[in-house]
């Protein structure tokens, strides 16, 4: 396998998800009247229409959320005098000296300058260029955490260093000091064991929905209740919690809880809750799925393709037809009507939660229905392609029965690019099924983006666009690794033509 | 040639029919041919003329919409044409008949390993270990002349030339130490020179391990070079049979004074080269008389009108042409096929090979 | 037995044409594509089926004046979801309106526009992709293309579009073939690919055949039969699509009936009156099975390998 035609690709995958996001960011913040994102924002409904709080609101709010930047007379002089001093308050009012060279100075440097309706005061924005949003959004989208990243004036003394240690749960870990989070890199009893903090990915703060949560928080955070056990911190305290030790940040102020707990300003944290987040519980359900796609949907195939025109093949082909003729939604809404009236399993997944194994049954089968005859389908069809093949005429010549050409030969030829296709699979299983895991009311993944869509939820598109792009991309990349490992035949660095 | 040799495969009046399109074509219209053991037989004949189909049915190798319609084939005491599943071929089709093709690119399956597809027909076969079956296997890829065979076990097909390739199909075929190699065209798709070290291959391995070769083919330079005894077939039968010498140098049937007569290498420098008018006759139609007639320049009225029997030449030379008959007129085979002893003599080499100009 | 015998031993006259007859059966290739087709009775029967169908979605909403605004029953609570019956076929809805008319009205439209966008996905994704798997430069940036293409979210296009554009059929339409047709040039490109580089092209290109005819004359014929499998599934799968933005909010709109709408809308009256969601999904189901099977045997009878 050639190194430098693997990195290319990368390379040029990269170059692929970044024009993906320019696409995504164009049609975001161009295409969608930049109204539309207070339509489910409370706080906007709530300020009376054409007050000048609304209007600080919606301007603040835009900025924040990066279309522009706002610049209000108040910041202006507050530069110049300082906050507080006395002459801000002639100096803010339109009728001022400096009002008048706030308007002479961003208008020159392209602003659009208004008054507020109520108090007639200035204040200018601008539109931020989609790409300079985008290289603002890339330039923190990877956070690298280092002894000198917490920035706090009320503590000057904090010490920074790293060290090594244990958590309170038992685990090592690299402790650090001055880092925004204690553990860099700490084990526990939990998937992947081994778990870091120093690099992280920030994709901003959820808006309106899911406010002021970090993002990546929402979607990898477990979620349910709080599952509490008995723990003792660092100080010696024991209590009752499902504090997550792993995850403590520094916290800048402290209250009289936390200085019972912890013995420094790392008092931030999150807790373990019961059920698996969303991403976890799209990705369980989807792998579950994708196994039992695989495992019925090859096997089937092959007898299909081994008994062809015979009633095995006729049956198979009135499943792939029924599946793929009548809409995903109307075969689920059946087949969740037989299974809840014949095997008395629960017709949604809240009714006994993730814990429970019936839960899982009927939403795990209708997800792979759909799979299992897209791969019986795609399997005989390959299978028949081998079936007249010249080697199979010699393997037969060869003396092999039948079943030993199909399981030793044409098999192998057949699964080529089935196996091709498995990256993808797995990539699909994190973006979550949108019909199913609304039919049944799974905490899942596959809600995130239609709903955050509908919310105006722009950083969460972003986040969740670039999430899916990459492994979407990512995938077919390694689908193609895959295919070398394979078919010997196949080597991709040399694409010109065949011998 | 000696006369005491046993046959190992007796073939009798066979018929095959092909379902095509509702109508039904009959590839091969009553064949009767015995085999010797040790001995190499050629069939000779234009395409389509039916000789793949004849010998699919000594291995049960027709198609799905072909049929044994008569006849039957006597090996070892069973009768081939009654074998229908593969349990009931087991043993025999490569173990006991084997077979190679014409194209070794596509013989192999691409995405599996040289030495897997040898020793996976020993296992079968002798139901040997998985070690024993690889030091067979390399053992035979050196008797075929592989080079460095035990690390080119595990390589791949595309990674051997073509004339590797046939001396591998070839290894498979013998792997088992058939009584009966079937060769179908298996020098077709090679070049030249390549072609001569095969044959040599082939005839050299009967020669140690004693088997009988079936060779089908289209190049009477091939004939010429292997063959103990040849059949030529026309429109679904053999028409005439006989040793290479009888054939080569005492033809009587017409159709293979003309195949004779098509040899490139017998023109004359500035004259046309001899062929022969028309085409195949169509088999779907029930044939009247002589498949040849229409195309026979010497052809007389009762060839259109009953089919000839085989008329005896010599012991061992037979032919199916009424200018055999006492009653029918006497005729001296083409000018341009006389002394052919003479012009063959001129073309072959020191070694005997036949090439071409 | 002398004078007839002593005749036939005597030399024939020899004809030259006569040899040259060719004796095969005729074969004409579209001939044995409809004999191959019509020689099954239960294809057939869902071909007439599916043209009944079809002819009725088109003849009957005309005839209604079915729209779902338009809602002369809403104040009358007894006429609303009734079971279906002798005088309502299939029942009535939410607004009091004949599920019957809703149906089919949605039918019409579901199928014009699941035909126009495969029409449009075909007219473009064929030819370009062809081109793309016969010309190996143009290979190397198409597939940055798509692959750029393939992976912006499809949801957020239809979205973006559908404020763009207004809701409505003509958006509809735009929507599901803006992105569509790549895959459709994908699919080509590929088979293109495995044939590209077979002898008989091979020789064209040495006779010194165009690129354009080489595609059209060469390739494409291969290709009529695996075309017609991909279209065979497309219909029925565009249908679905539409059915699944209908739920999504994003479809025809309120104001344009489909099918998808009325799913859509009616899965919330699952519970209390199953009929309004299992009467549309049946008509839904048939529609797209027999569109499914009819394709698909085409695509098996336009394959000269069948024509056994």
């Amino acid at each position: 396998m050639n190194k430098s035609y693997i990195w290319k690709r990368l390379l040029r995958s990269l170059l692929s998800i970044m024009i993906i996001m320019l696409i995504v960011f164009t049609m975001i913040f161009t295409l969608v009247p930049r109204e539309n994102i207070f339509f489910e924002d409370s706080t906007y409904r709530k300020l009376s229409s054409k007050s000048d709080d609304k209007t600080e609101y919606v301007y603040s709010t835009w900025e924040k959320l990066g279309y522009l930047d706002y610049v209000r007379i108040n910041d202006y002089c507050q530069e110049i005098y300082g906050a507080g001093s006395p002459e801000m308050s002639t100096a803010v009012e339109p009728d001022s000296k400096d009002s008048q060279d706030f308007v002479e100075l961003y208008t020159s440097k392209g602003y659009t300058v208004e008054k507020y309706l109520g108090n007639g005061r200035y204040y200018a924005y601008k539109d931020i260029p989609v790409i300079k949003r985008m290289g603002s959004w890339l330039a923190h989208l990877i956070v690298i955490d280092t002894p000198m990243s917490v920035k706090d004036e009320a503590n000057p003394d904090l010490k920074r260093g790293i060290s090594f240690g244990r958590t309170p749960s038992g685990g090592l870990a690299v402790i650090g000091s001055g880092t925004t989070y204690k553990y860099l890199l700490y084990t526990n009893s939990k998937f992947p064991w081994i778990h870091q903090n120093f690099i992280r990915m920030n994709f901003g703060v959820s808006y309106p929905t899911y406010q002021g949560l970090d993002v990546m928080r929402v979607l990898f955070q477990s979620q349910g209740d709080e599952a509490k056990r008995h723990v003792v911190y660092e100080t010696g305290l024991e209590g009752e919690s499902g504090i997550n030790f792993g995850t403590l940040k520094y916290k800048p102020i402290l209250d009289r809880m936390d200085t019972k707990k912890f013995p420094d300003h790392y008092a931030d944290y999150e807790v373990y809750r019961n059920q698996p987040s969303m991403i976890g519980t799209s990705f369980r359900m989807g792998i579950i799925a994708m196994i039992l796609a695989y495992s019925l949907g090859l096997p089937f195939g092959l007898l299909m393709a081994r008994r062809k025109d015979k009633l095995a093949d006729k049956l198979g082909m009135v499943y792939i037809i029924f599946i793929i003729a009548v809409p995903s939604l109307a075969y689920i809404y059946l087949f969740r009507y037989f299974g809840t009236m014949l095997f008395n399993l629960p017709s949604v997944f809240t009714t006994y939660g993730p814990s429970d194994a019936r839960s899982w049954v009927l939403p795990v089968i209708s997800l792979a229905l759909p799979s299992i005859a897209s791969l019986m389908l795609w399997t005989r069809r390959y299978v028949v392609d081998q079936m007249s093949a010249d080697y199979v005429k010699f393997a037969k010549a060869k003396g092999l029965s039948q079943g030993e050409i199909f399981r030793t030969h044409i098999f192998k030829n057949a699964i080529i690019p089935i196996a091709q296709g498995i990256p993808a699979s797995l990539a699909g299983c994190i973006t979550g099924a949108i019909i199913t895991e609304s039919i049944y009311s799974v905490g899942g993944m596959g809600k995130m983006l239609p709903n955050a869509i509908k919310q105006y939820n722009n950083v969460m598109i972003i986040a969740l666009a670039f999430m899916f792009s990459t492994v979407s991309v990512l995938s077919v990349l390694a689908g193609d690794i895959v295919l070398t490992k394979v078919d010997p035949r196949i080597s991709l660095s040399e694409k010109a033509g065949r011998s | 040639m000696s006369e005491n040799r046993n046959v190992v495969l007796s073939a009798k009046d066979v018929e095959v029919k092909f379902r095509v399109r509702d109508n039904y074509l009959t590839a091969i219209r009553g064949i009767s041919l015995d085999l010797y053991e040790g001995e190499t037989f050629a069939i000779v004949g234009e395409s389509g003329s039916g000789k793949s189909v004849f010998t699919k049915t000594f291995t049960g190798m027709l198609e799905s919409n072909g049929m044994i319609s008569n006849g039957s084939v006597m090996f070892h005491g069973k009768d081939l044409t009654k074998l229908k599943t593969d349990k009931d071929w087991e043993g025999i089709r490569g173990a006991k008949i084997s077979t190679i093709f014409q194209d070794p690119m596509t013989s192999l399956n691409p995405i599996r390993t040289i030495g897997s597809q040898i020793t996976e027909v020993i296992e079968k076969h002798q139901g040997v270990s998985k070690a024993e079956a690889k030091k067979q296997a390399i053992e035979i890829m050196e008797r075929v002349g592989i080079k460095n065979a035990a690390d080119r076990f595990d390589e791949f097909p595309f990674q051997y030339s073509g004339g590797m390739r046939q001396r591998i199909v070839i290894a498979i075929a013998l792997s088992c130490h058939p009584e009966i190699l079937i060769c179908d065209e298996p020098t077709t798709a090679l070049d030249v020179t390549i072609q001569a070290q095969i044959l040599q291959l082939i005839r050299d391995l009967q020669k140690e391990l004693g088997f009988t070769t079936l060779y089908i083919t289209h190049d009477l330079g091939v004939v010429a070079n292997v063959a103990d005894r040849v059949g030529v077939m026309y429109g679904g039968q053999i028409i005439e049979y006989g040793n290479v010498e009888e054939i080569f140098f005492e033809p009587c049937h017409p159709y293979t004074w003309a195949l004779l007569s098509s040899l490139p290498q017998l023109g004359v420098k500035g004259q046309d080269l001899y062929y022969i008018t028309g085409t195949p006759p169509s088999l779907y139609n029930k044939i009247k008389g002589d498949a040849f007639a229409p195309r026979n320049e010497h052809a007389l009225k009762i060839d259109f009108v009953q089919e000839p029997p085989f008329f005896k030449v010599s012991d061992t030379h037979y032919a199916k042409t009424w200018l055999l008959d006492p009653r029918a007129p006497k005729l001296e085979k083409p000018e341009v096929i006389q002394n052919l002893h003479e012009k063959i003599k001129k073309m072959t080499d020191k070694g005997g090979a036949f090439h071409v100009e | 037995m002398d004078m007839e015998n002593t005749n036939l031993f005597e030399f024939a006259e020899f004809d030259e044409l006569e040899s040259e007859h060719i004796a095969a059966p005729r074969y004409s290739y579209w001939k044995s594509v409809w004999r191959t087709f019509f020689k099954n009775k239960f294809t057939v029967a869902v071909a007439v089926l599916l043209l009944c169908i079809i002819a009725f979605a088109m003849i009957q909403p005309m005839l209604s004046g079915y729209s779902p605004i338009k809602t002369p029953n809403i104040n009358n609570s007894h006429l609303k979801f009734l079971k279906p019956s002798a005088e309502h076929i299939f029942g009535t809805d939410h607004v009091g309106n004949e599920v019957f008319d809703a149906v089919w009205a949605g039918a019409r439209n579901s199928i014009i526009v699941s035909f126009i966008c495969t029409a449009i996905n075909m007219l473009i994704g064929i030819p370009i992709g062809a081109l793309w798997g016969f010309s190996k430069k143009m290979d190397r940036w198409m597939i940055e293309v798509y692959n750029v293409i393939s992976n912006v979210p499809f949801l957020l296009l239809a979205m973006i579009l559908s404020y763009v554009l207004g809701a409505g059929m003509r958006s509809l339409i735009i929507t599901m073939t803006c992105t569509e047709w790549i895959f459709v040039a994908y699919f080509i490109r590929t088979q293109v690919m495995i044939i590209r580089d077979r002898e008989y092209n091979l020789a064209s290109k040495c006779l010194g055949t165009s690129t354009w005819t080489m595609i059209v004359k060469n390739i494409l014929p291969y290709l009529i039969s695996v075309i017609m499998t991909y279209v065979s599934r497309e219909v029925p799968s565009l249908i679905s699509y539409e059915v699944f933005l209908s739920y999504m909010g994003l479809g025809l709109g309120t104001t344009n009936a489909s099918l998808g709408q009325s799913i859509a809308m009616y899965t919330s009256y699952m519970n209390g009156y199953p009929h309004l969601f299992w009467i549309p999904v049946s008509v839904l189901a048939i529609i797209s099975i027999s569109l499914y099977i009819v394709g698909q045997k085409l695509a098996d009878a336009a394959d000269p390998r069948t024509h056994m």
